[in-house]
């Protein structure tokens, strides 16, 4: 069965990150089997629970949020990338990550670089 | 897509690996350093993995530069450490060393000069691309 990876380098206020949802959605609706998305770089602030986007403009976190609820998508932020952006991973309860996230490492990345028949990034 | 798919496995040879392309300048941003720690974890896991400087990603290769001079840590000394992952495969654009009169003056061996068809070839070769 073909299996599709992405991954998302662009931050929740980002309109390239609406055109990633948009794909990743369609891709799940298709009945594509999508392993996970992988946030690297400036994606990995999609896991910081105190973002707040006007409640007029897209709301990029909502999306990711209700598509992992939907389709039990799994969404792995790179905690390297997300420490850096002021997101802390390492307490107990990971206050500040959005639970819809999974805090991994690029390790992450390699397993599903090598499960994913396609790789798309944006 | 469709049209390589329809031709014959045995004509096409069967791509493999991650192809890191590398377009940024090294001290303007973080995306080079980036790209560094992807290759060098598929490189600790044993996974193929290719790198190709593109555009301002030459300047990365460029040798006598040192980041410690606008305070950033000189992450371009680690290239040297490809060869313990096994990184291989390092390709440059001929192209854009050209249109930046740049020589072929790198800081690391083993680096690849390409025409631009030869390394749109190389990069066909992979199964995965990534570019940063």
């Amino acid at each position: 069965m073909k299996t599709l990876a992405v991954v998302v380098t662009t931050p929740p206020y980002s309109h390239l990150t609406i055109t990633a949802l948009t794909y990743v959605e369609a891709a799940l609706v298709a009945g594509i089997n999508v392993i996970g998305v992988f946030f690297y770089q400036d994606g990995a602030m999609h896991a910081n629970k105190n973002t707040s986007i006007a409640s007029d403009e897209y709301q990029a976190i909502a999306h990711w949020q209700r598509l992992q609820q939907q389709y039990q998508l799994p969404l792995h932020i790179c905690i390297t990338a997300a420490e850096k952006r002021g997101i802390a991973c390492d307490s107990i309860d990971n206050e500040q990550v959005n639970k819809a996230f999974t805090v991994s490492g690029l390790g992450e990345l390699v397993e599903l670089t090598t499960k994913a028949s396609r790789l798309v990034q944006f | 897509m469709t049209i390589i798919e329809q031709q014959t496995p045995a004509i096409l040879p069967k791509e493999s690996g991650l192809a890191i392309i590398n377009s940024k300048a090294p001290f303007s941003s973080n995306h080079g350093k980036d790209a560094l720690d992807v290759a060098l974890i598929f490189g600790s896991f044993e996974q193929k993995v290719s790198l190709f400087f593109q555009g301002d990603g030459v300047y990365q290769l460029i040798a006598n530069q040192d980041g410690r001079l606008v305070s950033i840590k000189d992450y371009l000394k680690t290239f040297s450490a490809f060869e313990f992952y096994d990184i291989e495969d390092i390709y440059a654009c001929q192209q854009s060393l050209v249109n930046r009169q740049l020589n072929e003056t790198f800081h690391i061996n083993d680096v690849q000069v390409l025409t631009s068809i030869e390394f749109g070839k190389a990069l066909n070769r992979h199964q995965h691309v990534l570019r940063f």
